[in-house]
């Protein structure tokens, strides 16, 4: 008796297992693996165009028997990929359109960005970012990016080194901010910052130049060129190239780099910033406190490397470093757009003025007295210390 | 025969016409029991007979110390003497026989069971004592070099099929008069030796109580390797995971007893049974203690990582695969789905297959005719790796990830068949259940791992239950000097080993002694 019920109670545990496993397995040749997702909205009609540029596996390396074929495709950088759009009403409409007539089931997990089409972001973009935070399985990690033209036409230009585009356009993104150019965003920041109250979501701004390519054909590429500025969910300007430096400096995000100011370049060893808000007489002043370091790289002048003159390079990179700032102050004060979130740290200090100071923020923050504090060292000369040549 | 008839005459008679008769009967008429009469002392009236087994005795000590003393000098012997039997036993044992080892024994039972093993009975006229010479002799195989358990620096000698030589070469090891050989003889028709190896003091009391009645529970006909004994004492029969250990270097053995362990050897088996076993055992290695300490722990944390992933390695990439490709780094993903395509079977499936020829070509390797040894691997390479890709059969990742595991599963031997076993089980369960099938295996080899005892030694001590001081040999190996006790796990009553702070130091300099006095 006891044998047979152990044999029941082995069948019962196992039985299950049989019949309830692999219901969301997936295999790996069904999937369409969705690099990148473009957002166009027509301004017209309102029709959603989502665009998909998904991985073609087989056409990369690796892939069997892949080593001898790659020739005759070379021509065409964009092998790798494939894009396909379709248009629906909404992002869900466009989406199920384009599974009705896809081999395979879409899969967003390695989605490296977000591209979102100028005239889209212009007309706001809240029903594209419910659709993504709705389901669990888009990553929040995915960058921002707003196209200056359609986002089709980005996700189609070849660029760069990667066999994937969208992965070469993100590592891009991310290397610019590592040298301090343009700000990285990601879905999250982006949604973090529409949370707040007053903060003006940020995403970098791509547009498409053409270059003289081989054999005299003008080659399309990628630019990153400038930081797109959302007031809500809606693009209202953008900063160009000096003024997102500004941002980075005031939002410390300052990581590498370099400061250019005449005569010298400097290279950007560390740098920190703080945003010290004051409430006097109902009026706020905003203190950007920036602490920067620096090594010497280049010097046209020639002068002998003395305490003057690092003095001098000290001063002028400050005098460099509060111009990009207050370039980016006037700037979000024209758009009226708090992109340096001085509403928060106001918030965070003064919380009880608060109430009060934030219904009234649209017509205080376009007048908001910034200053600029910088403190600027340079830390070495490199290995001359004496100019090659005198005058 | 049966047992019963022996104890019918279970003593020997005064005559021996009817001791032969009796001994014949029980030996039977094999052609290789020899019975040799012949008549002694001198005037040549005592009939004597000489019974032993031809291949079971060594030819020239039989004829040059048994049979030659025996027809010879007992001319010499006095006529008083002759006429008194009860003293020529004793009389030829102590002045005529020039052999190491005589028993007088009376009961035929045991001139029976004596002889089958390769004793030499000596029977007389008139006494009711037989005397019993050791004179065993038969071809061995030679002390060799370890086959399986191989170590750069240790010693070069492994056990062999002889019980005594084994026993020598545990006492040439460990010269301490505690070193103590139990006997007995276990299988209803082998009456196959069994010695229990420990050092009296170092190896506790209890442990060798039970080991001795387990091994004497056993009632089975034959014991022809020490891995029949294994499977008749171990704790957990129904595990996968073996609870009683085993090694060929007398080395390992020595330096096992000394930590407060018991060894049992078998005659004919060129292993020795180390018991408790303890988890941790599996991952240590003679050349751990034979290098430097810091070397041997980095080839310790090896030998952890290549068992974990021949257990773990195909059952994720399985699962990641089926179930979870986010997981993947995105540029593995397109590598990995870029040899995904085309594929005719489903991961699982190819996975197991993989396995399958794996184990395949393992097996064939090992009972193949060496001369046929070379086409297997041939073969074997040509059609898991080469091949199967190409075919478009099987990605080439999958190839190397079944790569990785077949050799990582070698990295730590004792613990490879559940490894295989355990390999198949994670395979399917990621396969059909995810990486949450995984997490539930692992929960279950887990707990059975922590529940498993060894003679009542948690197996997974030092780890768990924790005894620090145990760790000293686990993750890292200590430098010897430092590994002042005996592991606490095993329980053994004299936990000292070894004088602490042996740590090697420069000399204290004479002049600086002579300053401060």
């Amino acid at each position: 008796m006891k044998g047979k019920q152990g044999f029941v109670l082995i069948l019962l545990i196992i039985i299950p297992v049989f019949i309830s496993g692999c219901w969301d397995s997936i295999e790996l040749n069904k999937l369409s693996i969705i690099s990148g997702l473009g957002w166009d909205v027509d301004a017209d009609t309102g029709q959603v165009t989502l665009t998909f540029q998904s991985i073609i596996p087989s056409e990369t390396k690796g892939a069997a028997g892949s080593s001898g074929d790659g020739g005759q495709k070379r021509g065409n950088p964009l092998h790798t990929i494939q894009l396909d759009s379709s248009t629906g009403s909404s992002a869900y409409d466009a989406l199920n359109r384009y599974s009705q007539h896809s081999s395979r089931r879409t899969f967003y997990q390695h989605t490296q960005l977000y591209i979102l089409g100028r005239s889209a972001a212009e007309q706001g973009i809240y029903p594209f970012l419910d659709s993504i935070a709705r389901n669990p399985i888009n990553r929040p990690n995915v960058l921002m990016v707003v196209s200056e033209k359609k986002a089709r036409d980005i996700l189609s230009i070849q660029d760069g080194m990667e066999s994937i585009q969208a992965m070469g356009m993100a590592a891009e993104i991310k290397l610019s901010a590592e040298y301090s150019q343009y700000p990285v965003v990601t879905y999250l920041e982006f949604a973090q910052r529409l949370l707040s109250e007053t903060t003006a979501p940020l995403a970098p701004m791509v547009g498409i130049i053409e270059q003289a390519g081989p054999e005299g054909v003008r080659v399309k590429k990628t630019r990153i060129n400038g930081t797109a500025v959302f007031k809500g969910d809606k693009m209202i300007g953008h900063l160009n190239e000096e003024e997102s430096r500004g941002l980075l400096w005031a939002i410390n995000k300052i990581k590498k780099g370099f400061v250019i100011i005449p005569g010298a370049n400097l290279e950007i060893v560390t740098a920190k910033s703080k945003i010290i808000p004051e409430l006097q007489d109902e009026k706020i002043k905003i203190t950007i406190a920036i602490d920067e370091e620096s090594n010497l790289l280049e010097y046209d002048g020639h002068r002998e490397i003395s305490s003057d003159l690092l003095q001098d390079l000290e001063k002028g990179q400050a005098r460099e470093i509060e111009r990009q700032v207050m370039a980016a102050v006037e700037k979000s004060q024209a758009l009226n757009a708090d992109v340096f979130g001085f509403g928060d740290t106001v918030h965070r200090k003064y919380k009880k003025e608060w109430p009060v100071l934030k219904a009234r923020w649209e017509d205080i923050y376009p007048y908001i007295e910034v200053v600029v504090k910088v403190k600027t060292h340079v830390n070495e000369i490199g290995e001359i210390n004496k100019a090659l040549m005198r005058d | 025969m049966a047992a019963g008839q022996f104890n019918s005459s279970a003593s020997l008679s005064q005559n021996l016409e009817e001791n032969l008769r009796v001994l014949r009967e029980a030996l039977g008429s094999s052609s290789d029991v020899i019975v040799r009469d012949m008549k002694i002392s001198s005037d040549s009236n005592v009939d004597a007979a000489v019974i032993y087994i031809d291949g079971l005795v060594d030819r020239a000590l039989l004829n040059h110390d048994i049979l030659r003393p025996l027809m010879f000098n007992l001319q010499l012997i006095k006529d008083n003497l002759s006429h008194n039997h009860k003293s020529l036993i004793d009389y030829i044992k102590s002045s005529v026989l020039t052999v190491g080892q005589i028993t007088v024994v009376q009961d035929i039972d045991r001139v029976i069971a004596r002889v089958l093993t390769g004793h030499t009975a000596i029977l007389a006229e008139g006494a009711t004592r037989a005397l019993l010479i050791d004179a065993k002799g038969w071809e061995t195989r030679r002390i060799e070099e370890p086959k399986n358990e191989l170590s750069i620096r240790g010693s070069k000698e492994s056990f062999t099929e002889t019980l005594r030589t084994n026993t020598a070469l545990l006492r040439r090891k460990i010269r301490d008069p505690r070193l103590t050989f139990e006997s007995l003889q276990i299988g209803e028709q082998s009456k196959t030796d069994v010695s229990i190896a420990y050092v009296k003091g170092i190896t506790p009391e209890n442990l060798i109580e039970e080991i001795n009645q387990r091994l004497q529970r056993i009632d089975t006909d034959i014991i022809l390797d020490v891995s029949y004994l294994e499977q008749f004492i171990e704790d957990s029969p129904s595990s996968l995971f073996p609870t009683v250990g085993s090694s060929e270097r007398p080395d390992v053995v020595a330096a096992r007893i000394l930590e407060g362990r018991a060894a049992i050897l078998v005659d004919g088996s060129p292993m020795a049974l180390v018991v408790p076993f303890l988890f941790i055992e599996g991952f240590q290695n003679p050349d751990d203690y034979y290098a430097r300490p810091f070397f041997a722990a980095l080839v310790r944390w090896v030998r952890l990582l290549g068992y974990l992933l021949s257990i773990y390695l195909p059952g994720i990439f399985v699962s990641l695969k089926t179930f979870h490709p986010e997981l993947f780094p995105t540029q593995l993903l397109v590598s990995v789905a870029a040899a995904r395509e085309g594929l005719p079977l489903p991961v699982v499936l190819e996975a197991l297959l993989m396995l399958l020829l794996f184990e395949i070509l393992r097996e064939a390797g090992l009972r193949m005719p060496r001369s046929l040894g070379q086409a297997v691997s041939i073969v074997g390479a040509l059609v898991i790796g080469q091949a199967a890709v190409s075919a478009g059969l099987v990605g080439a990742p999958m190839v190397i990830v079944i790569a990785t595991t077949a050799i990582a599963s070698f990295l730590v031997i004792p613990f490879a068949e559940p490894g295989a076993l355990y390999r198949f089980i994670m395979t399917l369960a990621g396969g059909l259940l995810g990486l949450f099938g995984i997490v539930l295996v692992s929960i279950e080899m887990l707990s059975h791992l922590a529940s498993l005892r060894s003679l009542g030694v948690a197996y997974l001590s030092p780890v768990t239950p924790l005894n620090i001081r145990g760790l000293r040999d686990t993750f890292i190996r200590a430098p010897l000097w430092a590994m002042d006790s005996r592991p606490a796990s095993l329980d053994s009553p004299n936990t000292r080993r070894q004088s602490s702070g042996q740590m090697p130091r420069p000399p204290k300099s004479s002049s600086q002694q002579g300053d401060t006095q």
